[in-house]
């Protein structure tokens, strides 16, 4: 793995310079001739039924093309997350494109286009709609309990899902315990705040075919969502790969009713049609589910758990939706898995109320889990007086070890022990004072968070989408063309991507180009999501570019006179191993590939050879062998203002076994973001609610704080620490997720360092902070 | 609908121009200066009654004046063209001016107005909590006539000034303090992107052995429906040598003079507490620039 020319390097985004001047590529800048636009009705009640709708007056209004009202839309039933089979069995489907009942403030109950997304804004308040108010319920607690509103009929106590599983005998491992720690951790309702809103264009073609634009992290999800949803078959919706999104963070994993409302509107009117949410719609479109966690831990005198019991209460709000996936991922790969116990038993409940939507965001019930888990370790420590590291490389698997969700994986390339060890180092863990000791007003304290276990895309797991495709295509100037349909939503995946085509195809830095196509044209992929796109499409992609090095090579031998396995290829030139002399480049090999039979030479025409001919290309279509499993650490130091609550987080050092770095540039952005999310849900993030309409208060970034370059830490160290994972692309596993899911537990942990104040849940305002100090 | 009833956008070259087109829509005419408030209420619909905007920018209004007695400054001065101003780098009288442009974010320093912020009267703002701990006024003009007003008049209530229909802030002057005078400002914020929680501006002198001849404490963000001066705060610190004991005093006096709110940012309680907090520490800091 060493002499790489390519991976491994800074190289610079291809996407950079276009995005700082406009970002003409973004989906939001997408305008086709005769556009109208479409803006929606959304209700003013949490829960009601419609019972009389009149739009005369609007489709009156001048400029107005075309009113849509539930009684114009299929009712069939769907479930809008992108990356299950859209008929899963895993899957509630209880959602309309427009319903006769609304369930949560803000739910659309109309859609018209118009010339002007002002006279559609305007025509909008001209629908006359009567509603019969139904009684509404926010809170899990109080719809879980008999005679609660009833949300979906025959959803008893509006319990969605009741998931559960144990191993050993979880009674007696609590009786086997020297020492029980229980507390219950809560997190709370944050968007993701991605920078372009949802926004589409849809286009009806005369055989009723529709073409749609769309900012989202998955082309065949939306192609399939919107076929089942709007009766149609998939080959009837192309969805156009956008060259990048800006930002998705998971909120754009789903279906929104924008679009097959664009679809539809599309249709009536013949032309193409625009919805782009305002700010307070992305809001209000979807959120990470609030989950309420209660852990019991019992451990033994060494330091070892002997039980560990949890439940989980998930707020998935008006609809399943993700709600009873997302608390799988929650109980697995968030709660239990990363600490070995013989006893060990979850029970979860995922609970349908009167709010927005639950969506996935960045760690998909991960980051509610670890809050939990290392802040309960953290009071374990600190009250039995283990040392947090030591007592977490206790209870944790080891390099080699098989892995706990499917034992015939190995943990061959893991390494918490390394990312715990070098980020201790690196923060001067061992200079850490003890809790509160300080007796200044603005105090300073080192906390640390690890996750041991996380994923690398969806190998393995029930009914998810898991195959990545890619096309490479040689060009006669020697540069080459990647096509696949990942979507790259701000990581900067496309450039890792080119960066491993080229790599495996022996071209320069910046030979590969990445080329969006359509769902017509593009081999299937799964979604970007689940820190996959590095491994799973990077595995994908380098498939492929092996297959064309393959042809590459075939055909540099029958041109060269040689055996194709004598040849190698690097930074576009081909030459025979072990006689630099004999050589050709990889223009010239593709231009003899590409050139007619016969050609014109000085000496007149000249026949070449029948086998050169043909474009050089590869495919891939295919899913990884395994999914190895990244561990993380994160250490911080924060300075807690006694007197005003206030919380600086100073540095953070963070550690990851991500396999290969392939662009440290871009490796160190995810953690940099990451962080930055991290810190606003551990801090400030909550979106609010109105308690007695339900409606929404947050719709702007006056009212959400999340934290700006100012609150970021001067310091922030990423430590990659590399091995060779064997199944991933020049060694690659994941990175993304990881970079949100340990920053909150490792600065809850550090102000309790600093201030000896125990917070559970988030975010962790100042207000809390002097309340738990006794100052407020 | 934003703006749906604009039906002029004038561009004045002089005050005539201004009294014809306040003449003709009244009311509903409205000072464009750097926009940045106005823009925020277009967003939130709140615009629907404006017939026409009067964008000022033309009509000069952007001195910027180190005078005798006083510092002089247009109501068209950017937060961005007050930084340019050399005294204020180095006059302690003038530091709390200096903490407050710190606050506002970089676009917002580059279009945002000294006038727009004064007439905007809007307690969460921070030039204004400065302003009034530095005893300022406004000159202002109108349908031929000028006046002056302090600012404690200027703001009556939230987002409503004193000024009539037609007139027009000209010039904000700051008179200087006599003898050894030094101010500071502090702002409680959510992030660095956010309108104060609560803000403290304070502004005192001293004689040759360190006895405070004048203290100006001047509260802001959500403790009351306009900037609030505390009297009481005041009172205590006049006369007095400032001991810590002293400041902590006057610290605890400030809760006398404010109303504060709860919103969800904080609560009224906390909103109290920071409020001490933030006048001490502002003593203290304006006390260190004394020497
Ligand atoms: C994102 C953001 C962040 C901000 N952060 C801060 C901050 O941290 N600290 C802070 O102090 N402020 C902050 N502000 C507020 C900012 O200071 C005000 O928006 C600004 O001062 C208004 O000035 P303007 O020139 O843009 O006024 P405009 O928006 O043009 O006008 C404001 C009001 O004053 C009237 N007006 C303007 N000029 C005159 C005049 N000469 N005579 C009479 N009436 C007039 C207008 O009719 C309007 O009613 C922030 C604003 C935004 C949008």
């Amino acid at each position: 793995m060493t002499n790489m020319n390519v991976v491994g390097k800074r190289v610079l985004r291809q996407d950079a310079f276009e995005k700082v001047v406009g970002g003409k590529g973004f989906p939001v800048n997408v305008r086709l001739p005769g556009m109208l636009h479409g803006k929606l009705l959304r209700s003013p009640y949490p829960h009601a039924r419609i019972v009389r709708m009149d739009t005369a007056r609007a489709e009156q209004m001048p400029g107005v093309k075309a009113v849509i009202t539930p009684a114009d839309v299929p009712q069939i039933p769907y479930n809008p997350i992108f990356f299950m089979p859209v008929t899963s069995a895993g899957l509630v489907r209880d959602m309309l494109i427009l319903s006769d009942t609304v369930r949560f403030a803000g739910q659309p109950v109309a859609a018209i286009a118009a010339i002007s997304a002002a006279i559609a804004e305007q025509a909008l308040q001209m629908i006359e709609v009567d509603y019969e108010e139904l009684p509404a319920v926010f809170d899990p607690d109080e719809a879980t309990r008999d005679g609660a509103p009833e949300i979906h009929a025959g959803v008893k106590n509006n319990i969605s899902d009741t998931p559960s599983f144990a191993i050993g005998d979880i009674e007696a491992g609590f009786r086997e315990a020297d020492h029980i720690f229980e507390g219950t951790y809560e997190t709370p309702r944050v968007h993701t705040c991605y920078m372009e809103p949802r926004v589409c264009v849809a286009d009806t073609d005369t055989n009723g075919h529709i073409t749609i634009y769309s900012s989202i992290q998955h082309l065949f999800g939306l192609r399939e969502r919107m076929a089942y949803a709007l009766g149609l078959s998939v080959s009837q919706v192309k969805v156009v790969q956008p060259p990048y999104i800006g930002g998705g963070f998971g909120s754009k994993l789903d279906m929104v009713y924008a679009e097959p409302l664009a679809a539809l509107l599309s249709a009536r009117t013949r032309r193409p049609v625009r919805i782009k949410h305002t700010r307070y719609e992305d809001f209000i479109t979807n959120a990470r589910h609030p989950m309420k966690v209660y852990l019991k831990t019992g451990i033994r005198k060494d330091g070892t758990f002997c039980a560990r019991y949890a439940r989980t209460q998930c707020d998935t709000s008006a609809y399943a939706s993700q709600g009873p996936v997302v608390i799988m991922v929650h109980a697995h790969y968030g709660l239990m898995l990363g600490y070995r116990s013989p006893h060990l038993k979850w029970e979860g409940k995922v609970v349908l109320t009167n709010n927005i939507p639950g969506g996935a965001f960045r760690g998909y019930g991960a980051p509610q889990a670890c809050f939990a888990v290392e802040s309960q370790i953290d009071e374990i420590c600190e009250e039995l007086g283990f040392d947090p590291i030591e007592f977490r490389l206790k209870n944790t698997p080891r390099r080699g070890d098989p892995h706990p969700f499917n034992p015939e994986w190995k943990l061959d390339t893991y390494a918490l022990d390394e990312c715990l060890a070098r980020g201790a180092e690196r923060i001067g863990w061992s200079q850490r004072a003890r809790a509160g000791s300080s007796s200044s007003t603005k105090k300073r304290g080192i906390g640390m968070a690890a996750h041991p276990l996380w994923v690398s895309g969806c190998v393995g797991f029930p009914d998810i989408y898991e195959h990545s495709g890619a096309i490479i295509k040689l060009n006669v100037d020697g540069t080459a063309n990647l096509s696949s349909a990942t979507m790259d939503i701000g990581s900067g995946q496309n450039t890792v991507l080119c960066q491993i085509a080229a790599e495996e195809l022996g071209l320069a830095d910046g030979a590969v180009l990445m080329s969006p196509g359509s769902t017509d044209t593009l081999p299937f992929d799964a979604p970007t999501h689940a820190s996959r796109g590095t491994y799973s499409s990077g595995n994908a992609v380098k498939v492929a570019a092996a297959a064309a090095k393959k042809r590459l090579l075939e055909v540099a031998a029958v041109i060269m006179e040689a055996n194709a396995d004598d040849l190698e290829v690097c930074n576009g030139v081909i030459t025979v191993k072990g006689s630099p002399a004999r050589s050709m480049s990889v223009a010239d090999v593709v231009k003899r590939a590409e050139s007619p039979y016969m050609v014109i030479g000085e000496q007149g025409p000249a026949p070449t050879v029948l086998e050169e001919k043909g474009t050089i290309m590869g495919l891939s279509s295919l899913a990884p062998s395994t999914n190895p499993s990244p561990a993380v650490a994160e250490f911080v130091e924060v300075e807690v203002d006694t007197e005003t609550g206030q919380v600086k987080v100073l540095r953070a050092v963070y550690a990851h076994d991500l396999g290969r770095v392939i662009n440290p540039a871009a490796a160190e952005g995810q953690v940099e973001g990451g962080l930055q999310q991290g810190i606003g849900f551990a801090l400030m993030e909550n979106m609010l609610f109105d308690p007695e309409s339900g409606a929404c208060l947050t719709s702007d970034f006056l009212d959400y704080k999340m934290p700006t370059a100012v609150e970021m830490p001067r310091h922030i160290e990423s430590i990659f620490i590399e091995s060779n994972e064997p199944s991933g692309p020049f060694g690659a596993k994941s990175l993304a997720e990881a970079c949100l899911i340990v920053p909150a537990p490792a600065i809850a942990n550090a102000i309790y360092n600093a201030t000896g104040a125990r917070i559970r849940s988030l975010p962790i305002t100042p207000e809390k902070i002097l309340k738990a100090l006794g100052k407020l | 609908m934003a703006l749906s009833r604009l039906k002029k956008f004038c561009i004045p070259e002089n005050s005539h121009q201004v009294d014809d087109c306040v003449a003709e829509y009244g009311d509903n005419a409205l000072i464009l200066a750097g926009g940045t408030f106005i823009r925020g209420l277009e967003v939130r619909g709140l615009l629907s009654e404006v017939e026409a905007l009067i964008d000022v920018h033309k009509l000069g209004m952007d001195g910027l004046v180190s005078g005798v007695g006083n510092v002089r400054i247009g109501a068209m001065v950017t937060f961005a063209a007050l930084e340019q101003l050399a005294e204020l780098h180095s006059a302690a009288w003038l530091a709390a001016v200096r903490d407050a442009l710190a606050c506002p974010p970089l676009q917002i320093r580059n279009m945002a107005t000294v006038g727009g912020c004064l007439a905007a009267s809007c307690p969460f703002y921070d030039l204004p909590t400065a302003f009034l701990a530095l005893d300022g006024s406004v000159t202002v003009s109108g349908a031929g006539a000028q006046r002056e007003i302090g600012l404690a008049d200027l703001f009556v209530s939230l987002f409503e000034n004193s000024l009539e229909p037609g007139e027009l802030i000209t010039e904000l002057t700051l008179p200087r303090p006599p003898g050894r005078s030094a101010s500071a400002f502090i702002k409680l914020e959510g992030t660095a992107n956010d309108l104060a929680i609560v803000n403290v501006a304070v502004s005192i002198s001293v004689d040759a052995a360190g006895v405070c001849e004048e203290a100006r404490v001047v509260l802001g963000g959500g403790v009351g429906d306009r900037v609030v001066r505390s009297a009481t705060a005041e009172t205590v610190l006049k006369g007095q040598q400032l001991t810590h004991e002293v400041i902590e005093h006057a610290a605890a006096a400030v809760g006398q003079d404010i109303e504060p709110m709860a919103d969800h940012r904080a609560t009224a309680a906390y909103r109290l507490a920071m409020a001490g907090v933030f006048t001490k520490r502002a003593l203290n800091q304006a006390l260190s620039r004394l020497n």
